[in-house]
C-alpha cells in the first residue's frame, strides 16, 4: 500500500485490486491514489490485463485438460 | 482550490479538471467501459463541483477520498440505470435504450493476443505450476488453500505466481519488438530503403 517511505501501490496489492480481492478500505486506499498517479494507474492496467488473460488461459487449459483431444474422439466413433 | 471552486473562481475548476481528469477517466473506463466516456467524465466535474459549491465537502483536506466517493456514487447510478433499463426491456418488450455495446476491434485484438501469450506460458509450465496458476486465476482459490491443498509454502506460491509473470512481460516484450521491427521495416520499404538495424 502507499506509505510515507513509497507513496505507490506493490505489485501484490496491484493485482489483489484487479482480482477485487481487496477490503473496502484498503479499495478506497488505493482507488484514492489512482486519481492521482500515474504510474500506478498504468501498473494496474497492466496487472488487469495480465489477470483477464491469465483467467481466461486457464479456462481453455482446463477444458482441454478435461476434454482431451475431441477430435481424436470423434474420428474414433 | 476548494475555496475557489465555492468562489465560483474558474481557475478553481480549472485546476480540479487538471489534477483529476486522468484519474477520474481511467476509473470510468475501467468500471463502466469507453462508451459516452466524455460525458461521464463531464457529468463526474459537474457534480463535484456542485456539491462542493454546496458545502458539502467540510473538509478540504479530504478532497481526494471526496471526489473518489462521488465517482463511485456515479458510477453504481450508471449500473443501476443500465440494470433498470435491461429489467424493463426484457419485462415489456420495449425497444431497447440500452447504449451500444459493439466491441472494439481493437481491443479484442490485443485481448486475443494477451491470452494467446497467457496460454504459451501455461502450456511451457510444469503440470503442478499450471495447476496452481489455474487454481489462483480460475478457481480464484485463496493462496491459503492452494498452498494447503497443493502442499506448497507461501514462497513457492508467490515465486510460481511471479515467473509466470515475468514470462507473460516477456513474450510482450517480444511481441511488443517484433511489431516494431515490422513497422520500421514497412516505413523503409516504403521509402524505398533498408530498414535500420536495431541496436
Amino acid at each position: 500500500m502507499p506509505n510515507s517511505l513509497d507513496p505507490h501501490l506493490d505489485a501484490e496489492t496491484t493485482e489483489e485490486y484487479s482480482l477485487q480481492q481487496l477490503s473496502a478500505r484498503k479499495t478506497a486506499e488505493v482507488e484514492t491514489h489512482l486519481l492521482i498517479c500515474e504510474s500506478c494507474r498504468k501498473a494496474v492496467a497492466a496487472s488487469d490485463a495480465y489477470v483477464a488473460a491469465m483467467r481466461e488461459a486457464a479456462a481453455k487449459v482446463r477444458e482441454t485438460e478435461q476434454n482431451p483431444m475431441p477430435h481424436r474422439r470423434m474420428a474414433a466413433r | 482550490m476548494v475555496e475557489r471552486i465555492q468562489a465560483n473562481d474558474p481557475s478553481g475548476m480549472e485546476e480540479l479538471y487538471s489534477i483529476f481528469t486522468t484519474g477520474i477517466r481511467f476509473y470510468l473506463c475501467r468500471q463502466l467501459g469507453p462508451q459516452d466516456l466524455d460525458d461521464k467524465v463531464h457529468d463526474a466535474f459537474l457534480t463535484i463541483a456542485q456539491s462542493i459549491r454546496r458545502g458539502d465537502l467540510r473538509e478540504p483536506e479530504r478532497l481526494m477520498g471526496y471526489v473518489r466517493t462521488v465517482v463511485r456514487r456515479q458510477v453504481a447510478g450508471y449500473i443501476g440505470t443500465a440494470v433498470e433499463a435491461r429489467r424493463n426491456f426484457v419485462d415489456a418488450d420495449h425497444t431497447p435504450v440500452l447504449r451500444d455495446r459493439k466491441p472494439d476491434p481493437e481491443r479484442t485484438a490485443i485481448e486475443e493476443q494477451n491470452t494467446a501469450l497467457a496460454m504459451r506460458v501455461l502450456n511451457t509450465l510444469p503440470r503442478r505450476d499450471r495447476e496452481v496458476l489455474v487454481r489462483f486465476y480460475l478457481q480464484e482459490q485463496s493462496p491459503g488453500q492452494i498452498c494447503r491443498e497443493m502442499r506448497l509454502t507461501a514462497t513457492q506460491f508467490r515465486l510460481t505466481k511471479s515467473r509466470a509473470k515475468a514470462r507473460f512481460t516477456e513474450l510482450g516484450q517480444a511481441r511488443f519488438a517484433r511489431r516494431l521491427g515490422f513497422t520500421a521495416s514497412m516505413d523503409a520499404r516504403r521509402r524505398g530503403s533498408a530498414p535500420a538495424q536495431a541496436s
